[in-house]
This record gives C-alpha cells, sequence and structure tokens, in this order.
C-alpha cells in the first residue's frame, strides 16, 4: 500500500465556532493506481489532499487521525522531512498554474532549480533534463521555451509546464488538484491524456480532485466522491458509473446533461444546495435535498458500508 | 423551445458583423495594431428559439455577445433588431431598446451590488425604465421574484447573504423585469456547483415558456449548451465555422474543428471499450493579433491541403440549413 488514510479530520478554528471541513475520511492508494476524487466547492476534496502533503500551515487548523504514506506516519513529520518528500517522492499539481510559477524567471529556470533542490546534478545536467522533460509534456520546441517566461504561454502550456516540473523528480505519487477545470476541454484532453501516460511509463500513483464526473470516469480505476467533508460513496470506475448506489451520486449524474441520443425536456436537478460547515445538520449532510430521506437520515450520520464499492447511506444499508 | 415559433422576422440579426480592437500605442515596441476579436459574423435569432454559442477561451464569442447588447461599439457590418438598423444608434435612442434587449453574466457576485439589497436591485431596471409607483414597483419585483423560484421576504437580504444559485435567479429576476424580448446569457451556469446547474438551466427553460423569450446562449460546458440550445454557432478565432441545429451538429459535426471540440468533451462511460474516439488538436490557438493565412483552422486541422493555406473558406449552406465554413466538410 503507498499511501492509507485513516480517520482524518481536518477542522478550521474561527470566530463562528469549529468549522470540520473534513469528517473521518479514510482511503488507500496502491502503487500506480488512478484514484478520482470527485465532489462540488465545500466538499473537502482539496483540504482532504492538502492535509495530506502536510500543506495545511494554517495556525488554526487542527489535523487528527492517521496518513501512512509507504508505511511512514506523515502527521506530525517534522516540516523539513516533508518537504524532503514533497516535489521529490510526491508531487502535486493545482488548479491555477500561475500560482506554481514565478513569473520573474524562466520556465527552464524554474524547472531546473526544482530539480537541483532534490537531486545532486550540475546546472548543465539539469537543464538537460528539462528539455527533456519539456519534450515528454509536448512542448512542440522544449529548447526555446526554456527561455520563455510564465506569462508568454497559454494556460495549457503553463499547465504542461507545471506538469513538467511535478514529474522532474520522477515522483511516486502525483496529487492533482482540478488541473484541467480553467482550461478549455480541447486542452484538456491533451493533459489527461499525459496523465494516462506517466502512469504508463513511470508507474506514478495519481490523486486526481476534480467535479467532472465525465473527466473521472475517463480517467480514474477507482472514485470517491465526498459531500460536506465525508466520503459518501467509492467504488471500482464500472462500480461507481455503473450501479451509483448513494442518492447524492446518482442524482448527480442524472443531473449531467446528455451530450448524445433524446434531449430530456427538464433536467432532473438536485433541489437546494451545498450546506455551510458552520451549519451541518445533525443527521445526514444531503438528507435536505435527498429524494429518498426517511427517519433514520436526520438521526445520525450514515457510516461507509461495503466492501470495495461502499456507499453512506441508510436506504443502501438497509436495502 | 417554445412549440410554436413565429419564423418570418428574426428577432435579432447580424449582417458581416465585426468588432476590432487597437491595442498599443505608438510607443510600444510593436506599434498601434489591430486585433480582429469578431470577424465578418451573420447570424440570426428567432422568436422564442435559443441560439447557443460555443468555442475555446478567446475565440470571441464573449466579446460578440457584448456587441450584440451594444456594450460595445460595432466597428464593422450591422446588428438589426426586428429589422431596424442598430448598429450605430446614439445611446440615448437606444434606451428603449435596452428593455428589450437583456443580458445575464457569469459571475453573480460581480454583477449585483453588494451594498444594495437584492430588492433594490430587481426594482432599479423598473424604476429607470417605468412610470410605475413604489407600490406597483414592490409588486412587480414579488412577482418576478415568485417567477425565479426566490421567497418574498428575501428582497431585503444582501447579495451576500445567498447561495451561488439564488444569486444567479436574482440576476435572472433583475434581466427579465422589463420583459425583455432577447435575453444574453454569457456563461450563466459556470460559476455554479454541479448539482445547482441543472436547477438554473431548467428555470431559463420555464421562463423561456412562460414568457416567450428568445436566448442567445453562451457556455464552454458544451452538454449544458445542447441542453438549452436549438440551434448553435460554433466560433474559432473570431469567426463562425459551424452553425446548425444543435442536435445535429452535436450528432454529426461537419467542420473539423466541431469534431475535435465534441470530441474532447469528457462522457461518463461505465466500460473503457465504450469510450469515443477522441480528436486532440495539436497546439493552441493563434493570436487574433497574427491570424494564419487562409483558413484560420488549418495550422491545427487534421485534414487540411494546400488549399487551405491559402484560400479562407466562406460560411456556406447546405442541407438540413447547416452551415460550414471548410473546403472539406463532413457533410
Amino acid at each position: 500500500m503507498m499511501l492509507s488514510v485513516r480517520d482524518l479530520k481536518v477542522s478550521f478554528r474561527t470566530d463562528d465556532g469549529l468549522v470540520r471541513a473534513i469528517d473521518g475520511v479514510s482511503f488507500d492508494l496502491e502503487e500506480g493506481e488512478i484514484l478520482g476524487v470527485v465532489g462540488e466547492s465545500g466538499s473537502g476534496k482539496t483540504v482532504s489532499l492538502l492535509a495530506v502533503m502536510g500543506l495545511i500551515t494554517d495556525p488554526n487548523a487542527v489535523i487528527e487521525g492517521s496518513i501512512r504514506y509507504r508505511g511512514r506516519e506523515l502527521v506530525g513529520l517534522p516540516a523539513r522531512e516533508l518537504r524532503r518528500l514533497r516535489g521529490n517522492e510526491i508531487a502535486m499539481i493545482f488548479q491555477d498554474p500561475m500560482t506554481a510559477l514565478t513569473p520573474v524567471y524562466t520556465i527552464g529556470w524554474q524547472i531546473a532549480e526544482q530539480i537541483q533542490a532534490h537531486r545532486k546534478v550540475s546546472r548543465s545536467v539539469a537543464l538537460a533534463r528539462v528539455e527533456e522533460l519539456l519534450a515528454e509534456v509536448n512542448f512542440p520546441n522544449p529548447r526555446e521555451a526554456m527561455s520563455r517566461y510564465p506569462h508568454q504561454l497559454s494556460g495549457g502550456m503553463r499547465q504542461r509546464a507545471v506538469i513538467a516540473m511535478a514529474l522532474s523528480c520522477n515522483p511516486a505519487l502525483l496529487v492533482a488538484d482540478e488541473p484541467t477545470t480553467a482550461l478549455d476541454v480541447t486542452v484538456q484532453a491533451g493533459i489527461l491524456d499525459l496523465v494516462r501516460k506517466l502512469r504508463a511509463t513511470h508507474n506514478s500513483a495519481v490523486v486526481f480532485i476534480t467535479h467532472d464526473m465525465g473527466v473521472v470516469s475517463e480517467l480514474a480505476d477507482r472514485v470517491m466522491v465526498m459531500y460536506a467533508g465525508r466520503i459518501v460513496e467509492r467504488g471500482s470506475r464500472a462500480e461507481l458509473f455503473g450501479d451509483p448506489s448513494h442518492p447524492y451520486t446518482r442524482a448527480l449524474l442524472g443531473s449531467i446533461p446528455p451530450l448524445t441520443g433524446e434531449k430530456p425536456r427538464r433536467l432532473p436537478a438536485i433541489p437546494g444546495s451545498p450546506p455551510s460547515l458552520l451549519r451541518l445538520p445533525k443527521g445526514c449532510a444531503f438528507a435536505p435535498r435527498c429524494p429518498a430521506r426517511y427517519e433514520p437520515c436526520d438521526g445520525a450520520k450514515p457510516v461507509l458500508t461495503g466492501g470495495s464499492h461502499a456507499a453512506a447511506c441508510f436506504r443502501v444499508a438497509q436495502a | 423551445m417554445s412549440e410554436e415559433m413565429n419564423t418570418d422576422q428574426p428577432i435579432l440579426e447580424t449582417r458581416a458583423l465585426g468588432k476590432r480592437f487597437s491595442i498599443g500605442t505608438r510607443f510600444s515596441s510593436e506599434g498601434r495594431r489591430v486585433v480582429h476579436a469578431v470577424d465578418n459574423v451573420s447570424l440570426t435569432v428567432r422568436r422564442g428559439e435559443t441560439l447557443g454559442l460555443v468555442g475555446e477561451s478567446g475565440c470571441g464569442k464573449s466579446t460578440l455577445a457584448r456587441c450584440l447588447v451594444r456594450l460595445y461599439d460595432i466597428t464593422d457590418g450591422q446588428l438589426l433588431f426586428e429589422g431596424n438598423d442598430v448598429t450605430s444608434k446614439s445611446l440615448a435612442s437606444l434606451r428603449p431598446l435596452r428593455r428589450r434587449l437583456q443580458m445575464v453574466f457569469q459571475d453573480p457576485s460581480a454583477s449585483l451590488n453588494p451594498r444594495r439589497r437584492v430588492g433594490d436591485l430587481v426594482a432599479e431596471p423598473l424604476r429607470v425604465h417605468t412610470k410605475l409607483s413604489g407600490a406597483g414597483i414592490r409588486q412587480r419585483v414579488a412577482e418576478l421574484f415568485e417567477l425565479v423560484g426566490l421567497l418574498p421576504d428575501h428582497v431585503v437580504r444582501y447579495p451576500h447573504e445567498f447561495s451561488g444559485g439564488q444569486r444567479q435567479r436574482v440576476g435572472i429576476a433583475r434581466a427579465i423585469a422589463l420583459n425583455p424580448d432577447l435575453v444574453v446569457l454569457d456563461e450563466p451556469v459556470s460559476a455554479l456547483d454541479v448539482s445547482v446547474q441543472a436547477q438554473i438551466v431548467n428555470l431559463l427553460a420555464d421562463l423561456q415558456d412562460k414568457l416567450k423569450l428568445s436566448y442567445i446562449f453562451i457556455a464552454h460546458d458544451l452538454s449544458v449548451v445542447r441542453q438549452v440550445s436549438n440551434r448553435i454557432a460554433v466560433m474559432y478565432l473570431g469567426s463562425i465555422v459551424e452553425e446548425g441545429a444543435s442536435e445535429d451538429v452535436f450528432a454529426t459535426p461537419a467542420h473539423p474543428y466541431s469534431q475535435a471540440l465534441i470530441s474532447a468533451v469528457p462522457v461518463v462511460e461505465t466500460t473503457p471499450s465504450g469510450r469515443r474516439k477522441r480528436i486532440i488538436l495539436s497546439g493552441d490557438v493563434p493570436s487574433p493579433l497574427k491570424p494564419p493565412s487562409g483558413c484560420r483552422f488549418h495550422p491545427r486541422c487534421p485534414v487540411a491541403q494546400d488549399r487551405c493555406r491559402t484560400e479562407r473558406p466562406a460560411l456556406q449552406e447546405h442541407k438540413t440549413g447547416r452551415k460550414v465554413a471548410c473546403h472539406f466538410p463532413t457533410i
């Protein structure tokens, strides 16, 4: 097991009280596996992975639970130790590539710096590696691109430069947080291909966070659906999309307009909006919007039950 | 979306419409330059129908939308509203037109004044354009709130007290306050959570039926555009490359660019074998400052021939009303 997260809880102390952004998340990731994490804003998909990366530095954050990477506990690991892992064995790419690039240095300089921070190599060796990497992420002219500044590249190119940077030390684990959300579909298709290629050539494990069910179904081996800080359903791609069992997953899939075939006159919409984490209901957080709601839903929070395909729902557990 | 459509006179028509921006000054390194953001666009929108505009970022769809409501001055061609030329009408003489032509923007938190109550925000167009009394305005605002699915006591709230979906409902209430004929919707659901998008899409369909509205709907989410549109126009580098009935264009796109665009949309498939064939375009959208010669899509086109490099294809009408700007369309 490469990554094993157990009962992860992340809370933030705010003026309005304690906000529990992540409430008991557990999952495993095998070597070379692509895990898709789906959820809306506020579902906790980003915060849970930031916690895994040790990137929650807010002094008001409280992190509980266990995160084991290749048998090593990451919660409570000193910052220096974490830094050695991050960027080297574990890499991350974000939604907006501009936040990961400095505007004042060239692409080549930045990626070479990253390599030299983790490997004892000369500048020229590092620069040669940068050229290889840029070619790998499909820059048509990698040598020329190295001398470019981020603002001289298009959004898709920037994201590819960030991916090249993430790949620079052959990471065993890549965490991608909505890396294609700001991009056009045509560019997105290229980036998704790149992620697939990375897994094939480096056997890297990937955690891919997105709100787009279509992206997950094309990329992931296993899928985890989050709502209001908890996992509501998880399973293999075939299980989750072929036989979704949680009412939220079903409703979310149902509300996507089809790209082919008959157009429904009205879309089956989910009423209401995602709950505020400050005012979560006592029972299931989805209950107020759920078409299958009944008494038990308001009494307690359902726990994830089932084997590889599991859902956190009283109705499903009862059936 | 309404059943009976009066197809006689289009509500809106553009004839070879263009928008040029000049950028830089004579002191910049490359001097003054001109960008053709929208180039030679001829479109019609019929009464009660929805025309969808799709294309990648930077293709000029939002610029076109702003030209259609005269938020930008039009630099070339003509804009006709119910057959009347409104291309260069003065702002004062545009006012009667503004009542009938409204716009909804992408980000409702940016287009609503945070310091005013939403009831006031919806009442504002009524105060500007109508002679309604205070009580009349209050009554109309209450009607509008009901129409868009907000509660009557919401009028005293401020925009920040609402969720994104509710804020977009306020934006829509404001746009339909004056009973417009045509509403231009620029990415109205893109900023919303997935689970809320369908609500707004349904609301827009209901309002169209009830109020006999025509829509121009812009979005980068192609499945949403297909859902709401009767016809769609695909834009590339400021021009329309394909236009037709939305289900037909999605089922059998004729322009190589439309084919690539539609094939790139990720869809939920349960079996890997069911995955559709994907066309991946090489390179990026060229800069509109230096558009390629001939067909503007030729550097990225998988089927480009010599002719495409020199001769620019015109938007030509084929059978079933499909229009395609390509020398070698698959139709």
